[in-house]
Order: structure tokens, then sequence, then C-alpha cells
């Protein structure tokens, strides 16, 4: 375990989290729009992806084709791929979404399940069931070492094209007056409407845009990899809602961080022996530690009301946490106890089982230093990762606590 | 008397088989402050959802200025003039007290996204009018929304200013006709006794106001009209002592209690 290997395996995770992330901001500002789960997302994506592939494929680009004019067909394959993935995009919400608006939650489900086999399908129809190869001609082929760690030069442009096209969303979202119009949709649609925004236009809008960065994604996976099939996108679709969720539905900084969590878990997890990943159950201990000892007991203090504050009360809910394993449950059992206090205690208990259950992996870890994960295990890991965050954060990372509307 | 700026006509909405609102017709001239009261489920909020354009009417037809507005969408009722706040808040919490207002101009404005990226003259232009415009109706609360709480997002306020600015999202879309459900819900007398008079000199300023109310003060005070409903019909309708005074008024508030355990 040298260090470069393991900045090899952050570039890549970063890499595969940026892709994640661009797919997964669609899923998210869709749920946020419509609170629904557009299944059909993933193979918008491949389809952004195979359009882009096959519009090289028609040109005609080789080894031989000038820098300057590669530059140009590379140019008019994304112009091309993003004006058809955003009207694809445009239709899906328009034809399999729209006329059932009104109607239970479970029918737009349905109906994006059937678009995104129906999508699938169409794939084959088309290009048949084999691989799209991507013209290599046009991908960057060089290496630059870093730390030691040869690196692809096409992770690099991966990662800063869509630090650039994350950025351009944030800006969109928060500087642009459709932007705004997304964001009081998204908070309470029936108002947002009655304010005088049109949120089917809105909506739409949401959909273009979520399609483009499918689009690029595509674009970027087929280049990575070097080939597209047509059900890639169910998996990179799974894995990005995955992320979304991870990051909490809804929010767009949580689905950048969920898809980068993720991209690295999946990373990591397989490229490292356990004794280094262990270190990271190290460092969730050490924070889960500062969260029992000082963070939560402070946030519980900041909130008793001033007539209730004695230096006294304060040390009993400090002790709670400090002490959880006796003090905690003797609160819990105890036969009269204050709210806050039963509170508190429940909450430190819960803490302390997480901490225990850090602890425990760190050794266990450590124990078995030298085994590594087969890569098979690739996917267990990062649902494992989800279900772990899951369990203790319901609403995701970067999630809303309590769906507020005032 | 003149033309009426809005004009129910023989209106209709039932959920399944609840009429809630039953052949309901009433007008309201320009200029007047009219107020609709009712026991609770009587259809008062149903009424401001069928003349938003929330709810499609099943019949009849609502007119505003002279013109049909029954089936068009609330983005348009809007931007033809009606503006509302809601019984239960519904301000957009997550986003800053500015903002809020500025959504409620959103139709009054043009910029797409491209101008807003090539940031073009006229673009800039109408921002820059908004965000004068939206502060200058945030100073129609002198001292409620000061400078500093201008970014800070609209849950951070506390409920009388979450009710006010509301009211100012409404004022920001330039309405002529103002629907208020129960703008003093949760306040106490004197925050009531301030709607009140902002309500007068809405009026005063050019606003024809259609209010429900259940508070009997504000209703007495403000309201040059009223019109009583219960079970999606209109059982009453004039001034407002009369109106209080009316049997079937009475008795919808209070009788069917007394009737019910006379039977
Ligand atoms: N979307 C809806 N679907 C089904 N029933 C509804 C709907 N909206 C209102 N109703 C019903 O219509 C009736 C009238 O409701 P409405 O909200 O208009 O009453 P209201 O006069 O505003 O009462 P309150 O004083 O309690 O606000 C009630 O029985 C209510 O349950
Ligand atoms: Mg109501």
């Amino acid at each position: 375990m040298t260090l470069e290997h393991i900045f090899g395996l952050t570039v890549s995770g970063l890499t595969v989290g940026m892709i994640y992330a661009l797919i997964a901001l669609g899923y998210t500002m869709v749920y946020g729009v419509l609170q629904l789960i557009n299944f059909a997302h993933g193979e918008v994506f491949t389809i952004g992806g195979y359009i882009a592939a096959s519009t090289l494929i028609w040109i005609g680009v080789d080894a031989t084709t000038p820098l300057a004019v590669k530059f140009a067909y590379f140019g008019l394959a994304l112009l091309v791929s993003l004006v058809l993935t955003a009207t694809l995009g445009f239709l899906i919400e328009r034809i399999a979404y729209r006329p059932l608006r009104n109607r239970s939650r479970i029918i737009a489900l349905l109906s994006a399940i059937g678009t995104s086999i129906f999508l699938q399908n169409l794939l084959v129809i088309v290009f048949g069931p084999q691989p799209i190869i991507m013209p290599t001609a046009v991908v960057p082929t060089g290496f630059v070492e870093i730390f030691g760690a040869r690196i692809r030069v096409l992770q690099i442009t991966i990662i800063v094209v869509s630090l650039l096209l994350m950025a351009l969303l944030t800006w969109i979202v928060k500087g642009t007056r459709m932007g705004k119009a997304m964001r009081a949709t998204s908070q309470d649609r029936e108002a947002a409407e009655m304010m005088g925004i049109e949120t089917n236009l809105t909506i739409s809008f949401t959909f273009v845009v979520g399609s483009a960065l499918a689009a690029i994604g595509g674009f970027l996976v087929a280049m990575y990899y070097g080939s597209l099939q047509f059900n890639t996108g169910f998996l990179y679709g799974l894995k990005a809602f995955t992320a979304a969720v991870l990051g909490g539905i809804g929010n767009i900084p949580g689905a950048v961080v969920g898809s980068l969590v993720l991209g690295l878990a999946e990373n990591w997890g397989v490229g490292l022996n356990l004794g280094v990943l262990a270190w990271l159950f190290v460092g969730g201990l050490l924070l889960g530690l500062y969260f029992q000892l000082v963070r939560a007991p402070r946030f519980r203090i900041d909130h008793i009301a001033e007539e209730f504050r004695t230096p006294a009360y304060e040390r009993r809910v400090r002790d709670v946490y400090r002490f959880a394993p006796v003090v905690a449950l003797k609160t819990l059992f105890a036969e009269r106890t204050d709210a806050l206090l039963y509170v508190s205690a429940q909450h430190a208990v819960r803490l302390t089982a997480a901490n225990v259950i850090l602890l425990g992996l760190a050794v266990l870890f450590f124990v078995n230093g030298d085994v590594q994960f087969a890569s098979k295990w690739q996917h267990v890991i990062s649902f494992a990762v989800l279900m772990a965050i899951l369990m203790f954060r319901p609403s995701g990372i970067l999630g809303e606590h309590i769906q507020e509307k005032v | 008397m003149s033309e009426p700026i809005l004009d129910v006509r023989a209106t209709t909405k039932s959920f399944g088989g609840l009429k809630a609102v039953n052949n309901l017709s009433f007008e309201v001239y320009e200029g007047e402050i009219v107020s609709l009261i009712g026991p609770n489920g009587s259809g008062k909020t149903t009424t401001f959802n069928v003349i938003t354009g929330l709810y499609e009417p099943d019949s009849g037809d609502i007119l505003f200025k002279g013109e049909s507005i029954a089936g068009l969408s609330p983005a348009k009722v809007y931007e033809r003039g009606v503006a509302r706040t809601f019984q239960m808040l519904r301000l957009f919490a997550a986003m800053s007290v500015l903002e809020n207002v500025l959504v409620g101009m959103h139709g009054r404005t043009r910029a797409n996204v491209l101008d807003c990226m090539l940031r073009t003259p006229r673009m800039r232009r109408e921002e820059d009018a908004s965000i004068v415009r939206a502060r200058e109706i945030l100073e129609y609360f002198p001292g409620r929304f000061p400078e500093v709480r201008h970014a800070q997002p609209a849950s951070s306020l506390s409920y009388a200013n979450r009710r006010r600015l509301e009211l100012a999202r409404a004022l920001a879309g330039e309405p002529s006709l103002l629907l208020l459900d129960e703008p003093v819900a949760g306040m106490n007398p004197a925050e009531s006794l301030e709607v009140m008079r902002q309500i007068r000199d809405l009026r005063d300023r050019g606003y024809t106001i259609l209010m429900i109310e259940h508070d009997m003060k504000v209703i007495m005070g403000a309201s040059d009209r009223v019109i009583a409903m219960d079970h999606g019909i209109k059982i009453a309708e004039g001034a407002p002592t009369d109106v209080a005074n009316d049997p079937a008024v009475v008795e919808a508030y209070l009788g069917r209690r007394g009737a019910d355990t006379a039977s």
C-alpha cells in the first residue's frame, strides 16, 4: 500500500464520483420539482453517450485527422448529443409524466419504469445489442505523474469539466430568474403557480438541464471506458440514484457529495487492503466521539430554556452523553425522568452504539490488515455505505431533517 | 353601479359527492373591502382556490374585469391581477425574505437564462428595478423588514412577520384584486388591529380586497360588505351589522349546535 497507489485510487474514485454526480443531479432536480424518481434518467444518460459516439463514427474521425479538426468534430458531437438528449428529456416529461401528474405516485413510477424499458429496447432496435465503440482518436491518451501516480489526462479532464458544469448549474439555480422559479417550484408548486410562475415551463426546463448534464456524463463515460452498451445506464442510473439518496434527495449539493462519497467508497473499498481502510473507521470514530462528547451535549444545552438552565442541570445533560453506558441507561430505566433528559439519553445510547460499531470495525479491519476485498464486492460496498449512512441520517448527508413549510 | 371587478356567477365546485361551493354568485366592485365569512368547512377557501385557478369550476363562470378567468392556469390569473395570501402560510421557506418578494414579481419580468448568462443590459435593468421595487414593498411594513433581514431565510421570521411577508409577496405582482385568506389568524389583538388598518390603507391606495375572516372586530371594522356562506351556499349578503344579525347567519354559526341538541 504505497501513497501513490492510494492517490491513484482517489483520483479514480473522484472521476467516477463526478460522473455519478452529473447523472445524480438530474435525479435530484426532478425529484425536487415533481417528487418523482425519473427512472428513465439512466437511459437518457446512455442515449447521450450513444449519440455522441455515433456522431463521431458517422463523421469518420481517425488518427490522421488534424488536431484542430478533431476538436471541431468533438464539439459538433457534443452539441448534437446535447440538443437531442435535452429534447428527449423534454419529451419524456411531456409524454410520460405530465398527463399523469395528478394521479397517484405509483402510476407515475410505473410510467417511469416503462419509459426506461422502452428506451433500452429502442437502443437495441436502432444500434443492435452489441456495444458501441467510441472512436479512440478523440480520446486524450496522455498521462501525467502526480505524487508518483500515473494519472490519465482524461481523468483530470472529467473532473475539471464536471466541476465547471456544477459551478454553472449552481449559478443557474442561485442566480437566474429561471433558477428562482425552480427553487420556488420545488418548495411549493401550487403556491409558486399562484405567484405567477409558469411551473410547467419550469419543470420542462428542469428536465432539459438534467438531461443535458446526463448527456455529457454519457459522453465522458464512453470516452473513459471506450464503449457503451444499451444497458450501461441501468447500473449507472442506479448508482447515481443511490448517490442522490445518500446526499439527500432533492438537495443539489447533496447529490454531488453523495456521488463523491460513493465513487471513493467503491474505489477505496476494493483497491485498498483492510489495514488502510481501518483508518477510515478510526476517523469516523473520532468524529463520532466529538459528536457524543462535545457537539451533541452543547446543542442540547443551548436549547434549554433560560429558567431551567442551572449548572447542575447542565451537568446532568452532559453526564448523560459522557457516561452514556451507565448514566444514559439509568436515565432510560428510571421511574420518572425529565423529557429532555430522556430524549438525550436515547440519543446518547444511539451515538454510543454507533461508536462501538465503528471501533469494532476498526479493530476487525486492523487485525485482518493484509486482506483485500475482491473487486466483485464493489457494489456490495457501495450499498453497505448507503445503508450505514441512512441508518444514522435517514434524510441523507445534506438532506433536511424535516420537510419544513411555513 | 359600474361593472364589478370580480363577478362570480353560479359557480359550483365539488369534491366527490361534496359540493364545497354550490351555485355561488357574488360581485366585488372596485375599491371595496368585502369579507367572506362562514363556519369552518363552508367553502370559503375553496372559493378562493376556484377564483385563483387552482381548481376549475364544475359549472358557472368567473369574470375578472369583465373577462372570464374560469379555467385559466393560476399563473395566468395572477398575471391578470389577482393575488392572494394563504390561510396556512405558504412562503418559500428556504428562500430569503427579498427573494420571496422577487418571486412575486416573476410574471412581470422576462429575463431568460441566456439574458442572465450574457448579462444583457435589458436583464440588468430589469433586475435592478425589481430589487428596488421589492425593497419599496418591504418598506410598506415600517420597521418589520430592516435591511439585515432581507437576506435571511423566510423561515427565520416570526409568525406575524411571515404573514406580513406573504402580503408583501402578493403585492409584488401589482395586483388590482387582493384575496386574503384569514389575514389575522394566529395574531394577537394589537397585531390584528395593525393588519386591519393596513387593509383599509391598501384600499385607499387603490386595491380592491376580498378577505376571508373569522375575527368579528376585523370584519366589522374593515369591511364595506359581508358575504356569508354555509355548506357552499351563500346565505346572506349586505352591510356588516345586517349580516351579523341575520337569522340564517346566526343559526349557521350557533344555531346548528342548538338545533342538533334540540332534535
Ligand atoms: N382538495 C379537496 N379535496 C376534497 N375535499 C376538499 C378539498 N378542499 C376542500 N375540501 C372540502 O371542502 C369543504 C370546504 O372546505 P374549505 O377549505 O373551502 O372551507 P373553509 O370555509 O375555508 O373552512 P375554514 O374556515 O376551516 O378554513 C370542506 O368540507 C373540505 O373538507
Ligand atoms: Mg379556509
